[in-house]
């Protein structure tokens, strides 16, 4: 469904500062997988989300969406298919428009934008019912500008938003790191619930090892722009954080070295 | 006293137009487009010489907002499809357009009072000639039929904001990347919007020079402070939250900023000075930090958006 063919992304290039970002990935994602992505810092995860999201366009290689080649296609033109949320919850959302403006913006993603008016009753049926599953009320405030939500609140609207017209893909890059830990529990569980209730593709960046074991069926490290551990679902439910851990070194022959990702909880 | 009020809403509504045009670039969609300065007296200009030659009026309004619409538009280009900054792009428009007015005018400005204008031609359509009309009344069929005209602008601008075209607009301007992440091409709305916004600049130089009765290629000079600082009186009085605020703010902004400076002139005040006055009251407005705009985007700023993408290290 969506596959990468030797994937190549240098950032500076030519200059001392070159860093081969993504190097030589190669990905086949089967539908509905739910897979997460560790590594240690600039291992180049972020940029991979990017890659798929059309942010960044690939030096080299090729990516497929759903038998489509999408690599020269920018974020605007990917968009219908792909869903994504960034760890600032200030990135995800308007501001300065209102909640029901947010998800009837999202309501139309990837399609043309016309003169109908944007919020009709009908859509607003739809909004309450989909905010009332998120459970912090959010129903009952559609008219208030999104400004005036916490952090955790914008994200899961983010969430909402990410996901309201079925993407064929989302992706999550540490989307509840900005959180408090209650907070991105609760964020990490809803995540959970709509991944699964929708049967989303999902390529996820976690906060944490605990979450990287827990959520997810297929488990994937990487080292320096390189994919060097791709475990399945039997392998990865099985797994302990130090274990984890351990298989990193042992892959990557250095030792983890994000301790925000080792400690955060 | 009765000057200043009739004077205040003709020129208010007249140049409200206008406001609504820069409240749409510098306030909604976060950018600072100094085409203004040129659309304004271009519009006029194209009307004046399209008057001239002897098209009717209406028509020749119509002409003139329109040559705004393409002066947006020209600046549209050049930032998004030639990457050109976006101030920048503003006054390359406006120097090339101060040479399409001379050549258009064939000199620097066109005298129109011998001519049937605008208002004239409105009021033939309902049979009457102007000669029929005390002055009093003349002035204020001229104000009711303006206030017809910007209450429509403004309620047209209302819908089209409130629709999904209208909300990828408002997206662009508050967090583009969102909005591009939900399929929208953001140089194509930034675009549009340039264009409304210019039009209806325009559309204001066209009528501003149907009231004088003259088109001068200097009349755009200082027009767009005065145009922020219709929008900045008008979110004082009427609140920032909230676009029909925002929109209506705009308008009644621009009929008091009008009525001052009438006021001004009954006082004897300098005429000369009321521009440098005008800049230091919208610098001011913008600087006090209680006043009730500094709470939100600063009107006259480029909204500075974070671009971290490019940098590495951000995994």
């Amino acid at each position: 469904m969506i596959k990468l063919t030797n994937v190549y992304k240098v950032f500076f290039p030519n200059t001392s500062n070159e860093v081969l970002a993504l190097n030589n990935i190669n990905l086949d994602l089967n539908p509905g997988d739910f897979i997460t992505i560790i590594g240690s810092n600039g291992a180049g995860k972020s940029t991979f989300l990017k890659v798929l999201a059309g942010i960044e366009l690939p030096d080299a290689g090729k990516v497929e969406l759903a038998g489509k080649d999408v690599t020269a296609y920018p974020e605007y033109l990917r968009a219908k298919d792909i869903g994504r949320i960034d760890q600032d919850p200030l990135a995800s959302t308007a501001s300065e428009m209102t909640i029901e403006e947010n998800l009837a913006m999202a309501y139309k993603r990837g399609q043309v934008r016309g003169l109908r008016w944007a919020i009709t009753s009908n859509k607003e049926k739809l909004f309450k019912e989909v905010l009332a599953e998120v459970g912090l009320g959010l129903e009952n405030r559609l008219r208030v500008p999104v400004r005036t939500l916490s952090g955790g609140q914008r994200q899961a609207l983010a969430l909402v938003i990410a996901t309201l017209a079925e993407p064929k893909l989302l992706l999550l890059d540490e989307h509840t790191a900005a959180l408090d830990p209650k907070t991105a529990k609760q964020i990490m569980d809803l995540t959970g619930k709509i991944v699964s209730s929708k049967k989303l593709t999902t390529l996820m960046i976690p906060h944490n090892m605990e979450q990287a074991i827990k959520f997810g069926n297929r488990l994937m490290m990487m080292h320096r722009g390189q994919l060097i551990l791709d475990l399945g679902h039997e392998e990865k439910s099985m797994l302990t954080v130090p274990q984890l851990v351990e298989r990193f070194s042992t892959a990557s022959g250095t030792a983890f070295d994000d301790d925000r990702v080792l400690l955060a909880t | 006293m009765e000057n200043i009020i009739t004077s205040g809403l003709q020129q208010g509504f007249i140049y409200g137009f206008m406001a609504l045009g820069v409240l749409l670039t510098f306030r909604i969609l976060g950018f600072p487009d100094l085409t203004v300065e040129g659309s304004f007296p271009l519009g006029a200009a194209i009307t004046a010489k399209a008057i001239v030659v002897g098209a009717d009026p209406l028509l020749a309004v119509l002409l003139g907002a329109l040559a705004g619409g393409v002066a947006g538009a020209a600046t549209g280009l050049m930032h998004t499809r030639m990457k050109v900054n976006n101030i920048l792009a503003g006054i390359l428009t406006t120097s090339a357009i101060y040479t399409v007015m001379l050549r258009t005018m064939g000199r620097p400005n066109i005298p129109l009072l011998t001519n049937e204008n605008f208002f004239d031609r409105i009021l033939r359509l309902f049979n009457i000639t102007e000669g029929t009309l005390s002055l009093i009344q003349y002035k204020t069929v001229t104000i009711t039929l303006l206030f017809v005209m910007v209450l429509t602008a403004r309620l047209l601008l209302g819908w089209f904001l409130k629709t999904d075209l209208g909300l990828a607009v408002r997206a662009t301007g508050d967090n583009e990347k969102m909005i591009r992440s939900l399929g929208v091409n953001t140089d194509n709305t930034k675009l549009l919007t340039l264009i409304i916004s210019n039009f209806m600049v325009a559309l204001s130089g066209a009528l501003a020079s149907q009231s004088q009765g003259f088109a001068d290629v200097g009349m755009g000079i200082g027009v767009l402070v005065a145009s922020i600082a219709s929008v900045i009186v008008g979110e004082m009085l009427f609140g920032s939250r909230g676009l029909s605020m925002l929109l209506t703010g705009a308008i009644l902004g621009s009929v008091i900023y009008r009525a001052l400076l009438a006021l001004g002139l009954r006082l004897n005040l300098p005429a000369e000075d009321f521009k440098a006055v005008t800049a230091i009251l919208v610098l001011l407005a913008l600087f006090l930090p209680n006043i009730k705009t500094r709470t939100q985007k600063p009107l006259s700023l480029p909204q500075v958006t974070e671009n971290k993408e490019k940098e590495v290290g951000q995994e």
